[in-house]
């Protein structure tokens, strides 16, 4: 099975390498080529929208912008075509840089707003700035000469084919590195990537950037290619229908930007011949028609549910057979298909595909790569950072005021923990214990007041930044990359430790191996440390909840932090396993990171924590040493209640709470 | 200086249609999320469907069929482009709501033609003078329109119940739910309202420009750029956004060339999204974990 899926490709580029010469049939030589540019696009296209799941209605204008730099510097500049084409490429990012550096400080519908405005404008420019672009009348862009030989379309067939299979190795290895980790992690969980050290904000523009690369690449070819540029081809409709093949190939597979393009650059010519129209309508509609009777007879859906699209369907194929002329309906027919597909076919035909093999055979499919390192303790620590002078603050808030409106979530607080301590953070619920984390941790900017750590202050820092400096966390309500698997949850953690860059990442060097291996083996063993280890190429969707809690202790230790923080990591967990739990908290002590714990079981807090505060209604209401702060009336009243505090018959103890 | 007061006059009244446009995003927006990248269409076919009405009835007695036909539009829009996205947590509604603008401008092109038409003004055509600058009649008609028409669904959302489940909703759908308000309907009642609106910014500036299907392109994706100028939650952003808008581009297609004024617009919205980017008068959201 693993050698043919292995050969697969290589058939694939055989068959294509050999195809002109046994059709050597111009009009397919082309529509191959458009088919192939299509595809570098797509495969751009996808990092955006499938894997950051932002949308960009801006690729048709960054495709164009590509191939009117390459002609531009090609036949206006005279440059030769291997310092246009990547010349083109660089302005294309450079100009999607522009781009997504201000559209994606904002998280909703932005993207999509602003790059429809940046393809409409770029189309505007092109008409409009007929001294460069020749306007409306488009640029003629010869076919170059190398070496004396002019190029012929059946060279550039093969330079193209080149190029897509360049492409392909180049967004796989981007995709499978620490890059893609990053981008699918960022969609997972935005927070926790954030208190990760991965920044959404830069792996989204990153990930826009590198797309209009590759938009760039398609354009330069698309301009050769063609040997006419004209603005009209870079349209609004373009755009749309760039997002219409990712959608309908399958977002995130290579295979399905490959099916994408070939369906949108054949799309077109059937739907100019209404004959070919009908038959295929009829075809479909025979086709929905038999999967409905089959799904009603079976009872896998109810004749209510698949009334409307059959009706719809029916509607869509009576249509088909009355209308005379196409041409007037073509974009009525273009908007129905993506209905169609947004509605009935969200994952695209690979999607789809794969769900049916999931169903019959689930051995079949390996969507992660296996890891299969065995952790070892010796791996699990990173080299332990340097020491704080006895008696500094590790972290020290002051006067922390947290105010949403008219609530003081937190009024006026002050926690200082000692280096190489497990600080207990208790009181009841909505007493503001979370809103100090997200406080420390830079989810919230606090209204007033300072947070130092390490002798730096921290407050009004990205969480990116603060987690970067050594501050790591787990979540009240968890927060793991639900679609990764446990070891690449606990990679992102590890990201950190990667120094090696997108090129090294696109030449797979060997600082980019290393690493690679280095962080695999890290954490093999951090999810050894907390007892994983059999569930590593597990989904962590698919965990129970109480180690979904472990999970997110192994990812925040890969932050390799100084200060870690335990938001309930106890809760979900059955009673016999918090001894476990305790020895697990003392042994990170023990590694010299300084511990925050959030937890309702007194008992755990009791028997590890070296000082304890309490908070109530956003107050601190007493600390001290977690015995003294069991006795203390005030901490008493605020869990039970005024009246067991007085009615005290010998010594009430915050035992359980 | 008459140069500059005619500029600045022109571009008022392009910029409260900005405006009334914009209003309809928020609308939709503070219900759920979301807004109707095919608002554009919506204009063009209220402007169309006034037209034929027009022709039969009093410019004024066209007024009401148009909104109504508007908020028809937006429940269709809502039931069959958003909810089953909404419904799934996707992005498709914005794919879905584009494939829906492309539909209906395909449908209004076969129905009413691909040639612009002259649309009849209410009011008389030959300009007023006013300290040295020209001024329509119409234009005058279509600030006041929109100033009516956001202030009176302002005025439906402080003052009567069922604007005060719409704010409900905008503020928390989670918690509107509970108290028993309908969310999904509330969620299809602001597209009603937001096409409505959308279709009485076509009527309002038909007269001054031309009506046809491909009209309202151009407006939708302007308003885009005020929206988040003026910011997605400040009625008062969409005006103060529509009019610096409507003014920078006349200005520029003034002293540069009229090919070029559309280019204010992308520079003015980057420049917002980076400096402030919850828009001049938009409120940044605090998340929580």
């Amino acid at each position: 099975m693993a050698t043919t899926r292995k050969l697969l490709p290589w058939i694939a580029i055989a068959a294509l390498a050999l195809f002109p010469q046994v059709v050597p049939n111009p009009y397919y030589i082309h529509l191959l080529v458009v088919i192939g540019i299509y595809a570098i696009v797509l495969f751009g296209l996808d990092i955006v929208v499938g894997y950051t799941g932002e949308v960009s209605l801006g690729h048709a204008a960054l495709f164009g912008i590509g191939a009117y730099a390459a002609g531009l510097l090609f036949v206006k500049a005279g440059w030769p075509f291997w310092l246009a084409i990547p010349s083109a490429i660089a302005i294309t990012a450079l100009l999607g840089a522009a781009l997504a550096v201000p559209a994606l400080r904002v998280t909703g519908p932005y993207l999509a707003m602003v790059t429809l405005a940046f393809g409409t404008i770029a189309f505007i420019l092109i008409n409009e700035m007929d001294f460069l672009t020749n306007g409306p009348q488009g640029l003629q862009v010869r076919k170059p000469v190398v070496f004396g030989h002019k190029v012929t379309a059946l060279d550039f067939y093969y330079f193209t084919l080149v190029l897509v299979v360049l492409s392909i190795v180049i967004v796989s290895r981007i995709l499978a590195s620490h890059y893609g980790r990053a981008f699918i992690a960022l969609r997972g969980s935005p927070v926790a990537a954030d208190c990760m050290g991965v920044s959404v904000y830069k792996y989204k523009v990153l990930a826009f950037i590198v797309s209009a690369a590759f938009a760039g690449l398609g354009g330069a070819l698309f301009a050769f290619s063609e040997e006419y540029i004209a603005p009209n081809t870079f349209t609004f409709e373009l755009a749309v229908l760039f997002l219409l093949a990712i959608t309908l190939g399958g977002r995130r597979t290579r295979t399905g930007a490959l099916l994408g393009a070939a369906i949108i650059v054949v799309l077109p010519n059937l739907l100019s011949d209404v004959k070919l129209f009908r038959i295929l309508s009829a075809v479909i509609a025979l086709g929905v028609g038999a999967y409905a009777a089959w799904a009603v007879t079976t009872t896998r859906t109810t004749i209510r549910e698949i009334a409307f699209p059959v009706a719809v369907l029916a509607a869509f194929t009576l249509f088909a057979f009355t209308l005379k002329e196409i041409a007037e309906h073509r974009l009525t027919i273009f908007g129905l298909l993506i209905l169609g597909v947004v509605f009935y076919l969200p994952d695209g035909i690979t999607g789809y595909l794969k769900s049916l093999v999931r169903k019959w055979k689930p051995g079949l499919l390996h969507e992660h790569t296996e890891v299969t390192e065995r952790g070892d303790e010796a791996h699990a620590w990173a080299k332990s950072a340097h020491a704080l002078p006895e008696g500094q603050a590790l972290i020290e808030a002051k006067g922390v005021l947290m105010q949403f409106g008219g609530l003081k979530a937190l009024n006026d607080v002050d926690l200082r923990v000692s280096p190489g301590t497990i600080h207990g953070l208790i009181g009841p619920n909505g007493s503001g214990k979370s809103t100090m984390m997200n406080v420390l941790t830079g989810i919230y900017r606090p209204t007033a007041g300072s947070v130092t750590f390490q002798g730096e202050n921290i407050a009004g820092r990205s969480p990116a930044r603060i987690a970067l400096n050594g501050i790591a966390r787990t979540f009240q309500n968890v927060q793991l990359f639900g679609e990764m698997t446990c070891v690449e949850n606990v990679l992102v953690g590890l990201h950190h430790t990667f120094r090696s860059n997108i090129l090294d990442v696109i030449f797979a060097t060997r600082r980019c191996r290393e690493e690679e291996l280095a962080a695999r083996m890290r954490a093999a063993s951090l999810l050894a440390f907390v007892g994983l280890s059999e569930l590593a190429n597990e989904e962590a969707r698919n965990l129970p909840y109480g180690r979904m809690r472990l999970l997110e202790i192994a990812r925040a230790l890969g932050l390799s932090p100084t200060l870690l923080l335990l938001d309930e990591p106890a809760a979900g967990l059955p009673p016999s396993e918090l001894p476990a739990l305790v020895e697990m908290i003392r042994k990170i002590r023990d590694h010299h990171i300084s511990v925050i714990l959030i937890e309702h079981h007194m008992d755990v807090v009791m028997s590890i924590c070296d000082r304890v505060t309490v908070l109530d209604f956003g107050q601190k209401i007493a600390e001290g040493a977690a015995a003294e702060v069991q006795r203390n009336p005030k901490v008493i009243e605020a869990y039970l209640g005024a009246g067991a505090a007085e009615s005290s018959d010998g010594e009430p103890q915050l035992a359980q709470a | 200086m008459d140069v500059f007061l005619q500029i600045l006059f022109s571009g008022c009244a392009i910029g409260m249609i900005y405006a009334v446009i914009a209003f309809g995003y928020q609308l939709t927006f503070a219900t759920s999320g979301t807004l109707n990248f095919g608002q554009g269409e919506a204009l063009a076919l209220g402007a169309l469907v006034g037209l034929s009405v027009a022709g039969h009835v009093s410019y004024w007695a066209m007024i009401p069929f148009a909104l109504i036909f508007g908020a028809l539009y937006g429940i269709a829009v809502e039931r069959i482009a958003v909810r089953p996205a909404m419904e799934v947590k996707s992005e498709g509604w914005i794919m879905a709501t584009i494939a829906l603008g492309i539909i209906m401008k395909n449908v209004a092109e076969n129905i009413w033609g691909r040639e612009d038409m002259k649309f009849p003004s209410p009011v008389p055509e030959t300009p007023l003078q006013v300290f040295g600058v020209n001024i329509l009649p119409m234009e005058l008609l279509v600030i006041g329109g929109a100033l009516a028409i956001m202030l009176a669904i302002e005025a439906f959302n402080r003052k009567s119940i069922y604007g005060k489940a719409v704010v409900a909703t905008a503020s928390d759908p989670a918690a509107a739910g509970l108290m028993g308000v309908n969310t999904g309907q509330v969620i299809t009642f602001s597209y009603a309202l937001s096409c409505a609106t959308a279709a009485f910014a076509g009527i309002l500036i038909a007269p001054l420009t031309l009506a046809g299907a491909g009209m309202g392109a151009s407006l939708g994706l302007k308003a885009f750029a005020v929206a988040i100028v003026g910011g997605l939650t400040s009625g008062i952003g969409a005006i103060v956004g529509g009019l610096l808008l409507g003014i920078s581009e006349t200005a520029t297609g003034f002293y540069i060339s009229t090919g070029y004024k559309d280019v204010p617009g992308l520079v003015l919205l980057l420049l917002v999204l980076a400096l402030k980017p919850a828009g001049l008068f938009g409120k940044s959201a605090i998340k929580k974990v």
